[in-house]
């Protein structure tokens, strides 16, 4: 999935501690996923964020949720830096 | 600098690297000490930063504590400040073996007694206290504890899952072999602190109060990447090497030193006789010799480096009686040989026959 992929979700969570807890869970749980920096658009929590494909987002829920790791918001893109906040 | 990016503040390759050394660091010191939740364990400086941040976190006007006469000054000295500030304070005496008694600590507790704070580990004596007595009562009676593992980290095992403490401090620089400048508090979940340190975390950035989550909550400022780069090395290793090994090795070079220097004349030992009963930290003196002298003479004719004096901690010799010339200290860490046992007792009965 390239920087250009038209869907991709972006997840925020609350600090660099969480974000690296949350990387370390999604790999652990074989979910593909890229940490990134945050996307300007987004209120930056910090300054890292986790990008992963929708179709992954229920894989990804089971991870974090059972780790208790569940982000603060998650973001779809819809177009060339257009996101629109949706439920994870 | 290839390690100095600043974490949590961008998103680029320097400031991602150093995120993932801090957060390896915390990862592997909360698998030491038993702890799934890293977030738990907060970052500072030394032991002496994470001591005031749990002493002034926890206590307000009103409060009263309960510690030991066994204590370092870092401990002591935030206390002293806080009995300025309406805090009161009981000291329990320990035993001349530096050895406090649990039942005494837990006849000290009054209605009021917020906070049990007590070292681990004695740096002068080397005397473990009995932490998991003292920690169970003071559960029962509700009141917070503190205990200052500055002399066991990575040296005495310390499982956090069963031994129930409220608050620990220790140095990264010690036991746990890391670099100087790195420190760390345990906060259990639950416990309220307030920040000692506010300011910058990288997070709620557009918010101006102190985010409440941890470690965010407690860390604020630029963090010492490159200090927990290489703590998260030296936590690798002893990972790998288990703290019960290394207690193990330190305790039968203990046995070796305390039955050694027993047998050298004029030669006095503080401390409990039983490596059982003792961190890898031993004192002595020299009969009618300085322990100044005694460290110089160690050095000068045998390239041994010790600590003479009175180890930032006064109440401690108070309680042994080497108040105020001090002791001379060896600690035995887990690089330590036989060979080099059997060198500095030679060294010892020489310098104490007066060769
Ligand atoms: C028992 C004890 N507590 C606290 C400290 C303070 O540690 P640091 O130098 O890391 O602040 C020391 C170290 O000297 C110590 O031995």
């Amino acid at each position: 999935m390239g920087d250009s992929s038209p869907r991709e979700m972006i997840l925020i969570f609350r600090g660099t501690h969480q974000v690296m807890s949350a990387e370390k869970r999604l790999k652990g749980g074989g979910v593909p996923m890229r940490l990134i920096p945050v996307p300007r658009r987004l209120t930056s929590d910090c300054g890292l964020a986790i990008r992963i494909n929708p179709e992954e987002r229920e894989r990804a829920r089971e991870v974090l949720a059972a780790a208790k790791l569940l982000p603060v918001s998650a973001h779809l893109l819809r177009g060339e830096g257009v996101y629109e906040e949706v439920k994870f | 600098m290839r390690r100095a990016g600043n974490p949590g503040r961008s998103g680029h390759a320097l400031s991602l690297r150093s995120a993932r050394d801090i957060f390896a660091a915390r990862e592997r010191l909360a698998e030491v000490f038993g702890v799934p939740d890293s977030s738990r364990f907060v970052f500072a400086g030394n032991a002496t930063v994470a001591l005031n941040q749990a002493i002034k976190g926890i206590l307000r006007p009103g409060d009263h504590v309960v510690t030991t006469s066994v204590e370092h000054n870092s401990v002591m000295r935030p206390l002293r400040r806080m009995e300025g500030a309406g805090v009161s304070i009981s000291v329990v005496q320990a035993g001349r073996d530096g050895i406090v008694d649990a039942k005494a600590v837990s006849a000290a507790m009054r209605k009021e007694t917020r906070l049990v704070a007590l070292v681990h580990a004695s740096n002068v004596s080397g005397s473990l206290q009995p932490v998991g007595e003292i920690l169970r009562a003071a559960r029962r009676r509700g009141v917070f504890t503190l205990v200052d593992a500055a002399q066991t980290a990575g040296s005495v095992p310390i499982d956090l899952s069963t031994l129930r403490v409220d608050l620990l401090a220790a140095s990264g620089h010690k036991g746990l072999l890391g670099p100087q400048g790195t420190g760390f508090l345990y906060v259990r979940k639950g416990v309220p602190l307030v920040p000692l340190i506010e300011g910058g975390t990288g997070s709620r950035s557009e918010n101006d109060r102190q985010p409440d989550f941890y470690p965010d909550a407690l860390e604020s400022g630029t963090q010492n990447s490159v200090g927990m780069a290489g703590l998260s090395v030296s936590l690798a290793w002893l990972l790998r090497m288990g703290v019960e090994k290394i207690r193990r090795k330190e305790m039968e070079i203990m046995g070796v030193l305390l039955d050694g220097m027993a047998k050298i004349p004029r030669v006095t030992l503080f401390g409990p006789r039983d490596p059982a009963r003792s961190a890898s930290v031993l004192s002595f003196l020299v009969e009618g010799m300085d322990p100044a002298e005694t460290g110089l003479r160690l050095e000068r004719r045998f390239g041994i480096m010790v600590r003479a004096g009175l180890h930032c901690s006064p109440n401690s010799h108070r309680t042994l009686g080497t108040f105020p010339e001090g002791t001379v200290r060896i600690s035995p860490g887990p690089f330590t040989t036989m060979k080099q046992v059997a060198l500095f007792l030679s060294a010892l009965r020489k310098i104490s026959s007066g060769a």
